[in-house]
């Protein structure tokens, strides 16, 4: 039996394993099961960054008509993830650093690191240097909602928070309080 | 007074253990204890040993046991009250006696509730143990019928009371309950005379006085004359000067809740044949106390059964281990039939000890004797080459252990093969099977099968894989079929083939729609995750 890739409605190719049934089982043999886990994680990275998705939590397993119902459901061989097979999975992926409980607290719920906070405080850096916006006060709304439409649009605040709080260790940006809550001030890679 | 009706004298030199019924437990003593009879002290009791039994109190005097002991049935106690004592006054306890029932018990009650000495070997029976006329319990002598009433020990009470009244009261029946004596017994020949002589006819005896006045007397005047008994006679103390006084008297209260001697009642009443009829509620709770009664009795006597046959039991053992060594002792060269039936006799008894062997044939060579057993169960599993002989497996590649065991045994019928013994056995298994028979043992539950090779795990795994490959997935069901296998052991093998990452599972309770592939079935794939390389979008 050949097992085939597919195209979802939102162009994103769903690779062949993700129409084998076993797939959607855990698996009692941990080296299969660990292969699985591998294999799950990347498709969940790779979707998200395709649908531009920052959240993922057990209850998208739960009910269909969400966000991620392409990748956690098979209409074809008429299979779906379980939320507890789901959660095993948030687990790896938090312990593999791909991703990280939000809040903090809880097991259900992650923020996916489809980029990484260090590639995040890179693409940051270059959207401010690139938009000519260095050493000019920023909100946190004016980068994660910019009238122009960005690599950082709806980039959730904790994320961004992270990526901040890097580039301000290498001295590239800075925390302000403002009037309305908090603004940040980038400066050229060479300092201020 | 309550002392004299209540108690019985008992010589206070024979130890107390000695003076108790079969069934009566001696649960505690306290010296230093004087009595009060009502509520002045009795002079005669005032330094002695108190015993609390299940049955009885006895009081042992220190300085006359022989004359001024005494022993008072815990029956007629009606309550007990307790005084802990003040100052000089030393703690007592109150005991208030039955003051309607014991007098007539004691004056015209039946044999059977005193206890009674045996005339020939002098034994104290107890109460009740023996209906009237009936045997002594320890020499079985018939009780004598007219010495028995001047053996009871009731009597003898009466010297110390002061009043030689009683010896004459003594030698006919009760006076007290003939209300008009007419004739007067002569004190020296016994001889009746008539009411209105002074003197004996016969011997011409003074005939005693005090008879007449008898008449307008009350009734109870000659037991009880006591010029205090009217106030009151049914108390007693127990003085304690030595303390103790506590756990003695919680003694006594445990032992009167006990009621030890009503327990032996009823067992008396099970025994007789058609008591008195009874109706309502009575008859129904007496009922059930009467069988519960007979049940108890029942159990114990089960169990004596019981604890004898278990002596018995290790007698016997050590007797076969007795003869057992005796055997392989002389077992040095004469092979004799008794020998090897006396053997196989006692491993059929299941009385053989530790691994000494069975036959001699064991002692000389056991691999040999294993190997042959191998070559047996060869034959048994796959025929003994004859025509038309099919062993147990015959069709069958695998065989779970436990058939194999339980089939040649009934294929031996005789001098069965122990499951010890089965599991020497297997090792030698294999040069004697064609094609050879292995034995494996599955990890996770334990079961052990014997197989032909086509069943090792690599070679089932392969073929399961082929077979998942030419036709989709399969279930267990599916396997069990095609293999031609116990769904158990297809489960097993399915299973042990997972571990080593052969195939996976899919389970189908994983369908989005209720209707799907049917509930928590497995359906076996081939590993699909094995050597993938993702080619779905980067």
């Amino acid at each position: 039996m050949s097992l085939s890739t597919h195209q979802t409605p939102s162009g994103f190719l769903l690779p062949s394993i993700h129409s084998a049934p076993p797939f959607f089982t855990q698996q009692p043999n941990e080296s299969t099961q660990a292969i699985v886990l591998e294999q799950w994680t990347r498709l969940i990275l790779t979707y998200a960054r395709h649908r531009r998705l920052f959240f993922l939590r057990v209850e998208d397993a739960e009910k269909a008509g969400g966000q991620w119902d392409e990748i956690l459901r098979n209409e074809r061989i008429n299979r779906r993830l379980m939320p507890a097979h789901l959660e095993t999975i948030l687990r790896a992926m938090v312990r593999k650093n791909v991703a990280a409980y939000e809040p903090a607290d809880q097991t259900r719920a992650v923020l996916l690191y489809w980029r990484l906070p260090e590639e995040w405080a890179a693409v940051l850096h270059e959207w401010a240097t690139n938009t000519g916006q260095l050493n000019s006060i920023l909100t946190f709304y004016e980068i994660s909602d910019p009238p122009v439409e960005s690599a950082l649009s709806g980039i959730p605040d904790s994320m961004l928070r992270a990526a901040i709080a890097i580039l301000a260790k290498s001295g590239r940006a800075q925390v302000i309080s403002i009037a309305d809550g908090e603004g940040v001030r980038f400066f050229a890679r060479s300092g201020r | 007074m309550a002392l004299q009706r209540h108690t019985r004298s008992v010589d206070g030199t024979i130890p107390v253990p000695a003076l108790l019924y079969d069934d009566e437990d001696n649960l505690a003593s306290q010296e230093g204890v004087g009595i009060y009879d009502g509520t002045q002290k009795a002079p005669n009791h005032q330094n002695g040993t108190v015993y609390v039994t299940s049955h009885r109190l006895f009081y042992i005097d220190s300085a006359k046991p022989r004359s001024r002991s005494f022993t008072l049935d815990l029956s007629s106690i009606v309550r007990t009250e307790y005084y802990a004592g003040l100052f000089t006054s030393s703690s007592k306890v109150t005991i208030h006696l039955n003051t309607v029932e014991e007098p007539s018990t004691s004056t015209n009650g039946d044999a059977a509730s005193e206890s009674w000495v045996c005339e020939v070997c002098n034994f104290r029976n107890p109460p009740g143990s023996s209906p009237t006329g009936a045997k002594c319990n320890l020499c079985g002598v018939p009780r004598a019928k007219s010495g028995s009433g001047v053996s009871t020990p009731r009597p003898v009470s009466a010297p110390p009371s002061s009043s030689t009244l009683h010896v004459s009261t003594s030698l006919p029946t009760s006076p007290s309950h003939t209300p008009v004596p007419s004739e007067i017994p002569c004190p020296a020949c016994t001889f009746l005379n008539a009411a209105s002589r002074l003197r004996c006819e016969i011997c011409d005896t003074q005939l005693p006085r005090s008879q007449p006045p008898l008449k307008s007397a009350p009734a109870s005047r000659p037991t009880t004359p006591g010029p205090d008994d009217a106030e009151d006679s049914g108390i007693m103390k127990l003085s304690f000067r030595k303390g103790g006084d506590k756990a003695l008297y919680a003694l006594l209260k445990r032992s009167l809740l006990g009621k030890a001697w009503e327990v032996k009642e009823i067992g008396k009443r099970v025994e007789a044949p058609g008591p008195e009829r009874f109706g309502g509620i009575d008859s129904l709770v007496r009922g059930v106390q009467t069988s519960a009664q007979s049940r108890q009795l029942d159990m114990y006597d089960a169990l004596k059964d019981l604890d004898a046959l278990m002596i018995k039991a290790r007698e016997m053992v050590r007797l076969a281990g007795e003869l057992n060594e005796r055997l392989t002792a002389s077992a040095s060269a004469t092979v004799n039939e008794e020998e090897t039936f006396i053997r196989s006799s006692l491993v059929q008894l299941g009385l053989q000890l530790g691994d000494t062997p069975i036959t001699l044939d064991m002692i000389r060579d056991e691999k040999r004797w294993h190997e042959e057993l191998a070559r047996e169960l060869a034959g048994v599993l796959q025929g003994t080459g004859a025509k038309g002989s099919v062993g147990m497996m015959g069709e069958r590649g695998i065989i779970g252990l436990d058939e194999v065991w339980g089939g040649w045994n009934r294929a031996r019928g005789v001098a069965l093969i122990t499951p010890a013994q089965f599991l020497q056995v297997l090792p030698h298994l294999h040069t004697y099977t064609q094609p050879v028979v292995l034995m494996r043992k599955f990890p996770t539950s334990g079961l052990s099968v014997l197989h032909t090779p086509a069943y090792t795990g690599a070679a089932f795994a392969a073929r399961l894989h082929g077979q998942l490959l030419a036709s989709g997935a399969r279930t267990t069901l599916e396997v069990a079929w095609e293999e031609n296998v116990p769904v158990g052991l297809v489960a097993e093998m399915i299973g042990e083939a997972e571990a080593q990452g052969t195939v996976c599972r899919d389970v189908a309770q994983h369908a989005i729609g209720v209707g799907g592939k049917g509930g928590g079935e497995v359906w076996w794939w081939t590993n699909v995750f094995q050597g993938y390389v993702w080619d779905g979008q980067e």
